[in-house]
């Protein structure tokens, strides 16, 4: 598996982010290290907002903006699902 | 009275405000002002861009007490900073050391001063001082500045605050999701707990969590300055939250299932405030409790021919009402929406504003809105709605909208999104909407 390819939640979270903020993209296309906001995806504050319930809903794992590593949890498809993992409760 | 105090009535020991590593003390807040003012540049005006809403507020009152304007981007784009920043001869970026402007030149706020002794008197700011411009935020056309003076922000959040029932002194802290550099924030979140000596919350909380600790770190009475989103997202969520007496909420139309919803996770009551930046805060509502907003008791809404205007002590000039309202006798008012909100679908005139508030009364909607695509093929280009509706059907919709209005205004396409494409202030951008329905019609193109 090289750098770029996917894990099976990095596709599930790719899917996810794209319906819930109703993105014009194929979840495949977003590269897992690619940035989500700003120049990535450029997706803002309030999409962070509608993202965190979905992730919070799906996943039971609720973002906090305290956390100190949550600009490296948002940075990219995989530093977030790399926090799900970590975090989730179901 | 020609002038009032920087804050209201405060012990000097007092806890003024709450940032993230603890209590700041009045105390301490005047020794930030007054060391601050000293090192500022002499300059006539300054770009607040501080992201705490203490140091923020630091850097309004330093410039005060140097007789420097205030200026409040609506955005932080930096082209909208740059063309503001040359509108303005002179003007300058007070900001935080990690987010310069390029191209502007930056003072950058140095924290963790020592605390100097208690002044003899609490420094007092003319009235008729111009303390702040406000710069509109842009959907109803060019961005205009407002300007504002000391005499209007301490007045209306005095106002603010009778009507609410808050008591001056009383112990209270305000957490707000809403930022100080709009309209809206810099009176509810900003002027209304320093006017009365309430402690200020200095975040600016996001996702539920956040809003959940932010309550959790003030005592005393929590009154929570939000938006109709920041609402929905900690109904949704279910976020336990610690006991709040009151919640404002503004920028944005606050629907009526939603504030019950509301009301009942948060066990408090709803409140929202109409106003527009050339006015600020004009009148209140308990949006439960139905339509009718009842103005501030500083405020009168006096008819001009075909437009109200509000009058006040504090206004420079009678402002115009930018929206079309009905005022009963009672001097409550019902808010129809913005004049430029009127079109014209083959023959039948209605305003916009109208149509969504007939839509947002529907049970279990939850946010929408109408609006009128560019002109096509067809003989007729009608409305498209989008809304917010969880677990209700186009079908369940439509049938609310039929016994409400006029059967050339229903929606066609009626699409159900997750979410409206709100910018942050809460606004709507057309070019947004119309991303959206265009989005949806090539989904349905695709499904059929």
């Amino acid at each position: 598996m090289g750098p770029s390819a996917s894990s099976p939640l990095e596709q599930d979270l790719a899917a996810l982010i794209v319906q819930t903020l109703k993105l014009k993209v194929d979840p495949a296309t977003i590269q897992p290290e690619a940035a989500l906001f700003g120049d990535g995806l450029g997706l803002d504050s309030i999409d962070a907002l509608e993202l965190s319930l979905a992730i919070s809903q799906t996943y039971g794992y609720q973002l906090k903006s305290s956390d100190p590593e949550i600009k490296a949890i948002f940075s990219s498809l995989r530093a977030l699902s790399n926090a799900i993992e970590k975090n989730r409760t179901k | 009275m020609h002038d009032a105090p920087l804050i209201g009535p405060y012990n000097p020991d007092e806890v003024l405000a709450w940032e993230t590593d603890g209590p700041r003390t009045a105390r301490q807040f005047l020794s930030d002002v007054s060391r601050l003012a000293d090192s500022l540049p002499d300059r006539p005006a300054v770009l607040n861009l501080l992201s705490s809403r203490y140091e923020f507020l630091v850097g309004f009152g330093a410039a005060m007490l140097r007789g420097q304007l205030t200026l409040l981007p609506q955005s932080r784009a930096p082209q909208t900073l740059r063309r503001i920043a040359g509108d303005y001869h002179e003007s300058y970026c007070l900001t935080n050391q990690d987010e310069p402007v390029e191209g502007i030149e930056s003072v950058v706020l140095r924290r963790h001063g020592s605390i100097a002794g208690w002044p003899k008197r609490i420094p007092h700011i003319p009235l008729d001082r111009v303390a702040a411009i406000a710069f509109t935020s842009g959907s109803t056309g060019q961005p205009m500045p407002n300007r504002k003076t000391w005499g209007a922000l301490t007045a209306v959040a005095r106002a603010t605050g009778a009507r609410l029932g808050l008591k001056t002194g009383e112990r209270a802290a305000v957490v707000a999701t809403v930022p100080h550099q709009h309209m809206f924030g810099l009176e509810a979140s900003v002027m209304l707990p320093i006017m009365h000596g309430f402690v200020m919350h200095a975040g600016r909380p996001l996702f539920p969590a956040d809003i959940r600790d932010a309550l959790a770190e003030v005592a005393g009475k929590r009154i929570l300055v939000t938006t109709p989103l920041h609402l929905r997202a900690c109904v949704t969520e279910g976020v336990c939250v610690p006991p709040v007496g009151l919640i404002l909420s503004a920028t944005a139309p606050l629907s009526r299932s939603l504030a019950q919803e509301a009301e009942r996770h948060f066990q408090t009551e709803v409140h929202e405030i109409f106003g527009f930046a050339e006015a600020g805060s004009v009148a209140e509502r308990r949006t439960i409790d139905g339509d009718r907003w009842r103005p501030l008791d500083t405020v009168r809404l006096v008819q001009d021919r075909t437009v109200w205007v509000v009058h006040a002590d504090y206004l420079p000039v009678p402002v115009r009402v930018p929206d079309r309202i009905t005022v009963d006798a009672d001097g409550r008012f019902v808010v129809h929406g913005r004049e430029v909100d009127q079109i014209n679908i083959a023959g039948h005139r209605v305003s916009l504003g109208d149509l969504n508030q007939k839509l947002l009364e529907i049970e279990g909607v939850q946010d929408g809105v109408f609006f009128l695509p560019d002109e096509g093929a067809d003989l007729v280009t009608r409305l498209i709605a989008c809304v917010v509706a969880p677990g209700k059907t186009v079908e369940e919709i439509q049938q609310g909208l039929r016994t409400r209005i006029d059967p050339v205004f229903l929606p066609r396409p009626l699409l159900l999104v997750p979410r409206l494409p709100r910018n942050d202030t809460g606004k709507l951008p057309r070019e947004a909407l119309l991303k959206l329905a265009e989005q949806h019609a090539k989904r349905l193109s695709h499904e059929a």
